[in-house]
């Protein structure tokens, strides 16, 4: 298993090590004996008649009565591990890492004991998650989330379309996102980077659905923070081509685009991107002439301008928006 | 023996040629119907496989596109279950042993049999022709709604994927009525129930399971269509997780449906080639039905993440753990069904050997992952899918192929070269565990399955490789047996009885006669044939 980063975490390891403990002596002991069995039983000679056991009552007693209680030990360390687990655990425990859908009692019972240090509207669509902080500065995020360093987050999840999965193997347990529920995730992780993907099957971009989470000690989180409510007015500089190359192959992008000759491979959308400058519209709308001012103007906001698109509002900033026009009006 | 003398049926002289086949209610004939096309699809959804494999053999791969790549896992895992290992075990093993086994001379309804072939067969070829002109689902085996439903699924592939499974549903049911009227009514005088072989119990528990939760599979599938087609709303968006009981209500007992007739094959293969009887055979019987009920009652563990109400994970948490146990009886008693034996190491028991040696793996790590917060980790990763092929290819091919090296010169007269069929094995055997031991390594470093390429640096390109390497070692495996199935022409004869063999089969002619027995045997033991060599009869 990935390092665990937070405490539930960290109980997930532990509880799988244990039982691969009882896993491990079963399995060689089953090999063990089909190996001895294998030399020691072969035939020797085609007369050979063995003795006719037909069975034995002791025997027979040992092997369901050893592995029925080897069980009940591991569903008992299980449940242990379970209650120790906050969502599901008692007030003492500390909140880091839980997960409940429909669980009211545990979600009081998480909000009671610890508060909620910053709550983040989380949309999976197909084929990117998109992060919506708090706080009215309309900051939001795609892809990557960005948090602050051991505070209780909570993420609440929905999704646009159909299930998706919320999984960082390294901040604990796995949830879906289902139509018409929010899921509900809590952690609380050092600072560090980790990766994670959509792990419900949802479409030809599935492979693509990267959740990346960036946890940065609370000092440069606010200084994002700050940074981000600003760029969401203004333009820092001009479009810079080579950046928004990055943003694009690193981002959702292309799990629907192709650029010929690039890892950009998607084929949701109708027309590759390799020689998108010399397109005369964008995305095929009539009156929408392929210039600076237009493509940016679809970044912001495709389904304003042909409302149905598949592309989604992928909550870019002004400056991502300015780099990825540089970027693809310089695809002749 | 002794045996009660019937005159032969008016059947005796069998149809000749294709109309023979096409009109046959012989359920030999159907057996090896059920059995060629479900390895026509075996060999086609391997191929399948392949794709899978050269795709993610390296990061970011481009052989094929997101699209291609999710109908061919789509394809593979529908074909292997529905039309490969389903009809395989309990239409054609079942169909064409279970009434030899049991000293009768068809089925209880030969007619209907021949129906549930022809239903399944035109279920398979409405799937795969469709596949192959280009009309194909790409929802996955699984098919949750809402991604399957027209707002996501909009093309004709998937409804012609619902049409397919529901006609082959309908002919695994009734197939399923069959076996149970013709155990129940047809055995042999003298067969009581503890006379009844290991394998027909095995199929008996096994069309239990089918006649009772193919139909709810089929409800839930004729409730997509029509939502799909007619505007229903047994799906509709608040309603995801319904699809999911109703399909895991079928698809986990499935998974028992398509290992306890492997398990029925290993219990007849290993006193055979052991020269013993079976260890403890009323355990095993024991054992095989409370997997059959205790498989009823597991279905939740694979929505453990799926948001399901927490009260009530803790019990199917239990059930799925518990159902480990009469599994380990069996894993045990087959151990020391060749304790103290005298092992003969033909191609069958090599075969058992590597139903026991991996199958054991893939019994672990179901319990490892039916801990809940440890399946909160391992859930859809590749993990998983290094599990259910431990079960589904270690246990049932496994299972499959030891029944067919057993059974073959039962059903053809000829036997399968014992060479071909050691070098089919190994490389199988090893292929195996190199294509599927690294994906439990692939879904603990964070994995999902069903993704169509990865980026590099994630540390999954060292076992997808190898895993890659494997699978094309079991294709050529696979390519020795077909070598070795078209050597079967100018083989040496089998004769009666070429193993030392227990059961009725072993009785009568290879291949049987359409009537099957010209006396019908009457049972004085659960090993007929044993007790006839020791008195000096052989057959």
């Amino acid at each position: 298993m990935l390092p665990p980063a937070t405490h539930d975490a960290q109980l997930i390891y532990d509880l799988y090590n244990l039982i691969l403990v009882f896993a491990v002596i079963t399995f060689v002991l089953v090999e063990a004996l089909l190996i001895y069995s294998a030399i020691k039983f072969r035939r020797r000679n085609s007369d050979e008649m063995p003795k006719q056991v037909h069975g034995s009552r002791t025997l027979e007693l040992l092997w369901t009565i050893v592995p029925a209680l080897v069980v009940a030990v591991i569903f008992g360390f299980t449940v242990d591990t379970m209650s120790r687990m906050t969502a599901r655990g008692s007030l003492s425990n500390p909140v880091t890492h839980v997960h409940a859908v429909g669980d009211r009692e545990a979600w009081r019972r998480v909000e009671n004991a610890q508060p909620v240090d910053l709550a983040i509207r989380v949309t999976g669509a197909q084929w990117v998650w998109l992060y919506a902080y708090p706080g009215g500065d309309n900051v939001t995020a795609s892809e990557t989330l960005i948090v602050p360093a051991n505070k209780n987050i909570r993420l609440d999840m929905e999704t646009a379309d159909v299930i998706h999965a919320w999984w960082m193997p390294e901040l604990g347990p796995m949830l879906y996102v289902n139509p018409g529920e929010v899921s509900h995730v809590w952690f609380n992780a050092p600072a560090g980077n980790y990766i994670g993907q959509c792990n419900v099957y949802c479409g030809v971009g599935h492979a693509r659905m990267l959740s990346k989470v960036q946890v940065l000690p609370e000092a440069e989180y606010d200084e994002w923070y700050a940074q981000q409510a600003a760029a969401n007015s203004a333009v820092v500089e001009p479009g810079n081509a080579e950046r928004g190359m990055q943003a694009f192959m690193n981002g959702a992008c292309i799990a629907c685009h192709s650029i010929e000759g690039t890892k950009a491979q998607g084929k949701v959308a109708p027309r590759p991107l390799t020689n998108f400058a010399s397109y005369p519209t964008i995305a095929q709308v009539d009156g929408l002439t392929n210039n600076a001012e237009n493509v940016a103007k679809w970044l912001k906001d495709p389904q304003a301008l042909k409302p149905g698109t598949a592309m989604p509002n992928l909550n870019l900033k002004a400056q991502e928006i300015a780099d990825l026009a540089a970027y693809l009006e310089t695809l002749k | 023996m002794a045996s009660i003398s019937i005159p032969a049926s008016a059947r005796d002289q069998a149809t000749r040629g294709l109309l023979g086949w096409l009109a046959t209610v012989d359920h030999k004939k159907i057996g090896l119907l059920y059995m060629v096309m479900a390895f026509v699809f075996f060999v086609m959804s391997g191929v399948l496989a392949l794709f899978i494999r050269v795709q993610l053999a390296v990061p970011n791969n481009t052989v094929l596109d997101p699209q291609t790549y999710n109908q061919i896992f789509t394809m593979h895992g529908t074909g292997m279950i529905f039309l490969f290992t389903i009809p395989m075990l309990v239409g054609g093993f079942g169909n064409y042993f279970v009434p030899l086994m049991i000293g009768a001379r068809d089925v209880a309804f030969p007619r209907l049999n021949a129906f549930s072939f022809w239903i399944t067969l035109g279920g398979g070829l409405v799937m795969s022709l469709a596949f192959v002109l280009g009309t194909r689902s790409d929802a996955s085996w699984v098919a949750y709604v809402p991604y399957s439903t027209r707002q996501f699924s909009p093309t004709m592939g998937m409804d012609i994927w619902l049409i397919g499974l529901i006609l082959a549903g309908i002919g695994s049911t009734l197939g399923a009525v069959n076996f149970l009227v013709t155990v129940y009514t047809m055995r042999a005088p003298g067969m009581t129930a503890w006379r009844i072989p290991m394998f027909v119990w095995a199929m008996v528990t096994t069309a239990g399971m089918v006649l009772l939760a193919t139909p709810v599979l089929t409800a839930a599938l004729i409730m997509l269509t029509t939502d799909r087609n007619f505007g229903t709303q047994f799906f509709n968006q608040n309603n995801a997780r319904l699809w999911q009981h109703m399909f895991w209500f079928y698809s986990h007992p499935a998974v028992y449906i398509m290992i306890l007739p492997a398990m029925g094959i290993i219990s007849e293969v290993l006193p055979v080639f052991s020269r013993k009887p079976l260890f403890g055979l009323k355990a095993v019987v024991i054992s095989t039905v409370l997997i059959g009920l205790l498989g009823f009652t597991t279905w939740v563990h694979h929505m453990f993440v799926s948001g399901v109400d927490p009260t009530i994970e803790r019990f199917f948490m239990f059930t799925t753990m518990v159902i480990a146990v009469p599994t380990g009886v069996k894993m045990f008693n087959w151990i020391f069904t060749m304790w103290g034996g005298s092992l003969s190491f033909k191609t069958p028991l090599l075969m058992c050997f590597g139903f026991l040696a991996t199958f054991v793996i893939g019994g672990i790590t179901g319990v490892i992952q039916g801990a809940i917060p440890v399946d909160q980790y391992l859930h859809n990763s590749y993990w998983v899918v290094a599990h259910f092929h431990y079960v589904l290819f270690g246990g049932s091919v496994f299972g499959i192929f030891a029944g067919l090296y057993y059974w073959v010169p039962k059903m053809v007269g000829r036997m399968l070269d014992d060479r071909l069929g050691k070098i089919h094995f190994w490389l199988m055997l090893i292929g195996f565990n190199l294509t599927f031991f690294p994906m439990h390594a692939l879904g603990l470093l964070g994995m999902p399955r069903r993704i169509a390429t990865y980026d590099a640096g994630r540390g999954w390109e060292t076992g997808n490789l190898i895993a890659t390497i494997g699978a094309f070692m079991i294709a050529i495996s696979v390519l020795v047996f077909i070598f070795n199935c078209l050597k079967l022409r100018t083989a040496p004869k089998a004769g009666n009885d070429p193993w030392e063999g227990n059961t009725l089969e072993w009785m009568t002619s290879s291949p049987p006669p359409e009537y099957n027995f010209r006396h019908i045997p009457v049972v004085e033991s659960d090993r007929p044939l044993f007790d006839d060599r020791m008195r000096g009869l052989d057959h």
